[in-house]
């Protein structure tokens, strides 16, 4: 008897059906040329392309009929792998026969594969229920996994890769840009927000103003709020004695900075003063009972209890900053949006994903990485 | 000694707690006890200055709390409340170490004194100690609270319904422990509760409060015989005032001469645990013995109703 | 502050957008300082009110279907049928909600090309998380006491939807259409960048430009557009919650 399959695995295993049929790469004469399609067969060796579709063969049957999750998670992990590896050696395929100038990128089948895979890969990692340790281990693997793809020049031949040879010094230089950017402006919000959400969480006459002045903040659309700080700053910039010498400026990092810093206001003054509302009255009496004064009781009852939901509000800032900040590229506050805007007005679409994806993988890793550290802190399992 | 005068709580110019003035002598517990609303917290937290008074003194061995900083005052008087308030993100022996902490105590001494008061409170420090407040049951997160309050050796202890959110098998446990340690320690023990059981079962004295104002402060005895007002008499209820009387009074005290068949009774168990056991097995005479098995004579059925008839 | 004068303030603001869009000459004196000698003072490459209504546009073509989708997704995996789908959809949720908007909106227009599409598609995807994690949230924090009433009085599965769960949950729902609607709006002014028409043209021309009077009336434009949809839809929600 054929046991009922899975309800997820369906879909998911006719996603990855219908994936190996579409191209899995596209080959382009030049860099901006129209793209041609390439299916699995003819841009992989036959054994390549065997292996690939005996892997997502066996993907399909695991998704649609093996129930123990450790077996869910290896299966399409392996098969992603050896995707993944697949896209760089069609790569390298087919630009042996091709032009100096062409370009190989992944195809549709490649994207959608890939989709499905990580689909399934989510459900069997979310069926295990990891504990933050394992979580972080996973992610770790997967991410030595890339690297060490990108690190042998396994995707050397891609286009992606070509766009970044193109770019090198520059791409290095945005990047550090960009964590300048989100990370400092990050820093600022902690400096302030903290203190402001104390402040609140001890007078109810100040919590209603400030937190909604702070919500019509975020509430400004970001090219909108970026560009009209152009204004107060440059008159900064012009009429403050030094106010140029240490960088402050119309346009570039100083505006995306005072933009990132009033966008992460909202979420470190409101979670400051949630985790402070949420420590439990009798923990608050009893302290002031013990005798510690109202600074220890702040110190060492207060934050620590609330330690968890202000790391929400850091992981929320962080994630959202470095989103954010691909639009300082707009008022040359530089960042990986550079290469975003650069792409979107030549119409290359390898430098807007040499921007985007980055963007992504440090927004995913800043959010992993928070996430497992918050579960780790005693005061989030009271 | 304590000695309070005119104490005064008025919010916006209602008076919770009105004019209330007692003396607590040293080694002994006094309940406070009363309905929600009869301001009998708020008279509890005037102590360690936790609420302000509007007016009126409180005196510790001749000095006036006001002297001395909130906090200091604090450090010196224990305080254990109905949800024991435990640190979540502390373990045991760091919440237990608290006020020794901030007395600056040496570090031997306080691992010393969180051991002891462990073993005092019958938890097992080495099982105990490590762990976090989430990993406690009821009965011991209350203890804890019980072993941090005691931990600076404070010259009083306050306690806020201690046993509130103990269920009642526990509950007659813990109030049977908190007297054998106030025994041992000679503790000062100012104790609020809203149960009239509670207070019989431990207080030295009662003070009944409604209203804000202390209606009456006496033995439990006297509470039980000689209610001063029919408040005192509500709260006490008509109906079991001659089984809690019975319930103060020990065997040893309606003890004769004599010798009598069946399981004894011990000397130091009350009137009313007699009276049970006398319904239970169908008997009119118990034999009574001591401490050591020894025997010391027998109580009578008759001798039980004319005492608990004496309430009325 | 006075409700009376938070009202008179909202009208004043409704009223200075609908001001600058019909007359935008009368503006001219304002703006006029900012804007580099010789160069216009007012948008002039297209009419400001046709760029409003064409943003406004593209944000309630994307969030109408994002809030009819996620709310049918979000009741489906809060039923037994799709109960299965619960936490692989939350952690879906979770990581969708790590996608920075430009991002999404970039990589959409190697799918699709430039033009009002991919904005469209980006606004769409984006708009689905908040409404889906919100009706979820509304679905399945019902008091349990209200959900066993409920079931005690031998409703339906699909009359306790409706009736009980649905109404409860109403508020919670139009919060999450309310963080869409205005994550929409100010992605739409980024979809300038990939050719669709809106108030983001008007600040993308004047930093190409150098145009600080562009810069501002877009972005005071774009920023008052959302204070006020915001606002009105924070209306809204209070109004619901405090019927239920």
């Amino acid at each position: 008897m054929i046991p009922r399959p899975d309800k997820l695995g369906a879909p998911m295993g006719a996603l990855l059906a219908v994936a190996l049929a579409l191209p899995l790469a596209s080959y382009r004469a030049n860099r901006i040329a129209l793209a041609e399609a390439r299916g699995l067969f003819e841009a992989l060796p036959a054994v390549w392309a065997a292996a690939l579709l005996a892997c997502a063969v066996a993907t399909i049957a695991v998704a649609l009929f093996v129930r123990p999750p450790a077996i869910r998670l290896a299966v399409p992990a392996l098969t992603l792998l050896l995707l993944l590896i697949a896209i760089g050696v069609a790569a390298r395929m087919l630009m042996a026969n091709g032009a100096d100038y062409a370009r190989v990128a992944p195809g549709t089948g490649f994207w959608l594969a890939g989709f499905a895979l990580s689909i399934l890969i989510t459900d069997a990692i979310v069926r295990l229920k990891p504990g933050p340790f394992l979580r972080l281990g996973v992610f770790a693997l997967a991410a030595a996994a890339i690297a060490a793809i990108l690190v042998t020049g396994e995707w050397n031949a891609l286009s992606i890769l070509a766009e970044y040879r193109g770019h090198a010094a520059t791409f290095w230089r945005e990047g550090a840009h960009h964590l300048q950017l989100a990370f400092g402006s990050l820093a600022a919000a902690i400096a302030a927000g903290v203190p402001i959400g104390i402040l609140i969480h001890r007078s109810e006459r100040l919590k209603g103003p400030v937190l909604s002045t702070l919500s019509l903040i975020q509430t400004i659309p970001s090219i909108a709020l970026f560009g009209m700080l152009i204004v107060p700053l440059s008159w900064v910039a012009a009429n403050v004695p030094g106010a140029s010498e240490i960088g402050i400026r119309g346009i570039g990092m100083a505006p995306a900075f005072v933009a990132l810093f009033l966008y992460s206001l909202l979420p470190m003054v409101a979670n400051t003063a949630a985790g402070l509302s949420g420590v439990s009255p009798s923990v608050t009496e009893a302290a002031a009972g013990m005798g510690l004064t109202s600074r220890q009781r702040l110190i060492s009852v207060e934050l620590p209890l609330a330690l968890p939901v202000i790391l929400t509000g850091v992981r929320i800032v962080l994630v959202q900053n470095i989103g954010l900040t691909t639009i300082a590229a707009l008022i040359g506050g530089g960042g990986f949006g550079t290469f975003v805007f650069q792409g979107l007005g030549q119409t290359a679409t390898d430098l807007i994903l040499l921007g985007a994806l980055p963007t992504v993988a440090l927004a995913f890793a800043a959010a992993v990485v928070l996430d497992a550290v918050i579960d780790v802190l005693p005061g989030a399992k009271a | 000694m304590i000695r309070i005068e005119g104490l005064t709580k008025e919010y916006a110019g209602n008076a919770v707690v009105r004019d209330v003035s007692m003396e607590i002598e040293a080694a002994t517990i006094t309940v406070i006890v009363g309905t929600s609303g009869s301001g009998k917290s708020t008279f509890l937290r005037m102590i360690n200055r936790l609420v302000e008074p509007t007016k009126g003194v409180v005196e510790i061995d001749g000095t006036d709390t006001r002297e001395m900083k909130a906090y200091e005052l604090r450090r010196r008087i224990g305080y254990a409340i109905q949800d024991h308030g435990l640190f979540p993100h502390w373990t045991v022996a760091r919440n237990i170490a608290t006020v020794p902490k901030l007395l600056g105590w040496d570090r031997k001494k306080i691992d010393a004194r969180v051991h002891e008061l462990l073993e005092l409170l019958q938890l097992d420090p080495d099982e105990i100690a490590p762990r976090y407040p989430h990993q406690l049951s009821g009965g011991q997160a209350q203890r804890v609270g019980v072993a941090r309050a005691l931990a600076a050796r404070p010259d009083m202890l306050l306690m806020d319904e201690p046993f509130g959110a103990l269920d009642p098998v526990i509950r007659a446990k813990a109030q049977t422990d908190l007297k054998s340690i106030q025994d041992r320690l000679g503790s000062t023990i100012l104790l609020v509760t809203h149960d009239m059981a509670e207070a019989i079962r431990l207080g030295d004295r009662i003070a009944v409060m409604s209203e804000g104002r202390v209606e009456q402060l006496a033995p439990p005895a006297e509470i039980l015989t000689h209610p001063a007002s029919d408040n005192v008499r509500n709260l006490v209820g008509d109906d079991d005032r001659p089984f809690r009387y019975l319930s103060l009074i020990p065997v040893s005290e309606r003890t004769e001469e004599g010798t009598a068949e069946g399981t004894p009774i011990a000397a130091d168990r009350s009137l009313y645990d007699a009276l049970a056991e006398m319904i239970w097995s169908g008997r009119e005479v118990l034999p009574v013995v001591g401490e050591d098995g020894s025997a010391r004579g027998l109580v009578r059925r008759g001798a039980l109703l004319d005492a608990a008839r004496s309430v009325a | 502050m006075s409700r009376p004068f938070v009202f008179l303030l909202r009208l004043a603001l409704v009223a200075l957008v609908l001001a600058f869009l019909f007359v935008p000459e009368a503006f001219r004196p304002l703006l006029e300082p900012f804007a580099p000698v010789g160069a216009p003072a007012i948008y002039d490459r297209a009419s400001l009110l046709d760029l409003t209504i064409s943003h406004l546009l593209i944000v309630v073509a994307a969030i109408v279907p994002a809030t009819l989708i996620s709310v049918a997704l979000a009741i489906l995996v809060s039923r037994p049928i799709g109960a299965e789908f619960l936490p692989l959809s939350r952690a879906i949720v979770n990581i969708g909600q790590t996608f920075p908007p430009v991002a999404v909106l970039a990589l959409a227009v190697p799918v699709v090309g430039f033009g009002t599409w991919p904005t469209l598609i980006a606004l769409f995807l984006y708009g689905l998380l908040p409404i889906f994690e919100n009706t979820l949230a509304g679905l399945t924090g019902l008091q349990p006491a209200v959900a066993e009433a409920a079931k005690g009085t031998g409703m339906t599965g699909r009359q306790r939807l409706f009736q009980v769960e649905l109404p409860l949950a109403l508020p919670v729902i139009l919060e999450g259409v309310r963080i869409s609607l205005v994550i929409a709006l100010s992605t739409a002014t980024i979809g300038s960048t990939v050719a669709a028409k809106g108030l983001g043209e008007v600040i993308i021309a004047g930093l190409n430009s150098n145009n600080l009077a562009f810069v501002l009336q877009g972005g005071l434009l774009t920023g008052a557009l959302a204070v006020i949809l915001y606002d009105g839809l924070g209306e809204i929600s209070r109004m619901t919650a405090a019927r239920s």
